[in-house]
């Protein structure tokens, strides 16, 4: 009777195919059971089964067995000390001790019941050895306990990853040379699969965590955004809303704040001024603002053709703190109300209503002065024409020192010259 | 001639089963098996087994009430329980249901020959 159920098997080619689905399955688990089933099948064997290390137990357990003598699955586990484990992890010493032995040839990358059996009864070898005398007992019962008749162990760099144990072939004929050869290729591959997938498995594992925690935090991140965008919105709104207010009162300043905003901005780019975040929308929102106290001026002043006597005069100053009372509960609009209040304050401390001077006043205050002047000077007003640009720089260099920050002045008045001679 | 020690089996998976039959009849026990907790409680009667392998988780009738029962009728005989299931309040319940042991699954048939040999012995000292 042949040695095989079915067919002469040609190992070359069964390797070439299970070398071929190897690289297909990322998960060895698919790839063991398919070693099982086909050894079970191909061979007239009793039992294939297949140990594998529980890393995370440091134990192996049988992974699957397939034939009429399986071994039951989940059933049984070998220790890191059983004889078996021990025989294929052996420490260098003992490797060493091993290869000198002649007779121990036969017994290299796998373990044969028979073999050993045979090589208990005549070995005289092991007269002068009765550790591994021993050793070679324990093995035998072991594979005797498992119904293996042969064991090949399936390392990857030194590890012992797992054992294919099979047991005797039906015709109980020795296992031949190539076939050994045939299942000790397999293992190895075997061993090689489950250590990559068990990397691949750390990989993915890794990555998606990673992947999860990189989702969170742009998560986080698209909220802070989102609420951002949204606190920004309401913010110019509100300011929207308020400078609709004081134009409604006011029509002279019709036009009046979206160009001082845009003169604004321009100055404190011209003078290099830190306007990341929320700088800008500080400045912006002062620029817009500046005149919203003017909301609680009666009209007879605000509105009057001709000059204020000093009580007008004296009304209408208050316009600033006005602003800044209306801006204050806004708690976003602190530092808005400061440049609000210190808007008509003069850089050498002339001006009201703290008579503050240089820098303490809010650089922010110091450019809404100078853009604010500016307008006046070149916007026709109720109580006087308008003047060219060239008048209302000269205006303003008279004034740099006194009334105005004098590096705000000349910034002001080089932006508008680039400006000027763009358009 | 010394009498063999009797072993019985005790789990709802045939292999299993015959698995432990053949490995303690190798070792000189004469061994039978119980596929449920009612053939279980049928066959204490009829085989007085001096140890069993207790399977813990059986349907209907599960490994504690087989336990409770044997051990209220047959105290001397020595239960050891085997369990998949390593909850910890179903070995406490065992052990104080007079349990002599409990080994988890997987095992290591090292340790259980080991185990039971022990049993053995205890029997052998009180007897």
């Amino acid at each position: 009777m042949p040695l095989l159920k079915k067919k002469p098997l040609d190992y070359q080619e069964a390797l070439r195919d299970i070398a071929k689905s190897l690289v297909r399955l990322k998960r060895p688990e698919r790839l063991l059971k398919m070693i099982t089933r086909f050894l079970d099948k191909e061979l007239g064997i009793e039992h294939a089964a297949i140990l594998v290390l529980d890393p995370a137990k440091s134990r192996y357990t049988i992974f699957d067995s397939k034939g009429v003598r399986k071994l039951p699955q989940s059933l049984l586990r070998l220790d890191p000390d059983h004889p078996l484990i021990r025989w294929f992890q052996p420490s260098r010493k003992e490797r060493n001790h091993r290869d000198k032995i002649k007779e121990m040839e036969s017994l290299r990358g796998f373990v044969s019941r028979r073999e050993i059996q045979s090589l208990l009864n005549k070995g005289s070898f092991l007269d002068d050895r009765p550790e591994l005398k021993k050793e070679l007992i324990e093995v035998e019962r072991s594979l005797k306990n498992l119904r293996a008749d042969i064991a090949i162990p399936g390392h990857f760099k030194e590890a012992l990853v797992g054992i294919l144990l099979l047991g005797e072939k039906l015709t109980h004929r020795l296992y031949t040379k190539s076939e050994i050869q045939f299942f000790q290729t397999l293992v190895h591959d075997a061993a090689l699969a489950v250590k990559t997938s068990e990397y691949h498995q750390r990989l993915v594992e890794r990555n998606f965590e990673l992947e999860t925690r990189k989702k969170e935090l742009e998560e986080r991140l698209r909220e802070i955004e989102r609420l951002r965008k949204k606190e920004q919105e309401t913010y110019y709104q509100i300011m929207k809303s308020l400078a609709q207010q004081v134009h409604a009162k006011d029509p002279y300043t019709f036009g009046h704040i979206r160009q001082v905003e845009r003169l604004g901005i321009m100055t404190a780019e011209e003078m290099g001024l830190d306007l990341s975040g929320k700088r800008r929308d500080v400045l912006s929102a002062g620029l817009l603002l500046h005149d919203v106290g003017k909301i609680g001026i009666p009209d007879n002043i605000l509105k009057k053709p001709g000059a204020l006597d000093s009580e007008e005069w004296k009304v209408m100053r208050t316009h600033v703190e006005k602003g800044a009372k209306i801006l204050e509960p806004l708690t976003d609009f602190k530092e808005v109300a400061e440049i609000v209040l210190c808007h008509h304050e003069h850089y050498d401390g002339s001006g009201y209503p703290r008579k503050l001077k240089r820098e303490e006043i809010p650089i922010e205050a110091r450019i809404v002065s100078v853009v604010d002047a500016f307008h006046a000077i070149v916007s026709t007003r109720c109580y006087r024409e308008g003047r060219p640009v060239a008048v209302a720089f000269e205006e303003l260099r008279r004034a740099a020192g006194t009334q105005f920050d004098p590096r705000v002045v000349e910034a002001f008045i080089r932006a508008m010259k680039k400006q000027l001679k763009h358009s | 001639m010394k009498e063999m020690t009797r072993l019985l089996v005790v789990d709802d998976e045939p292999d299993i089963c015959e698995f432990l039959k053949s490995f303690f009849q190798e070792r000189e026990f004469k061994v039978e098996t119980a596929l449920s907790g009612e053939a279980a409680i049928a066959a204490v009667e009829k085989f007085r087994p001096h140890v069993m392998l207790l399977d813990i988780k059986m349907g209907p009738v599960d490994g504690l009430t087989v336990l409770k029962k044997i051990k209220e009728k047959h105290p001397r005989t020595k239960i050891i329980m085997v369990t998949a299931i390593e909850t910890k309040d179903k070995i406490e319940e065992a052990i104080r249901l007079g349990a002599d042991n409990y080994v988890t699954k997987p095992l290591s048939l090292e340790y259980l020959e080991n185990d039971v040999r022990e049993k053995v012995a205890n029997l052998a000292l009180n007897a």
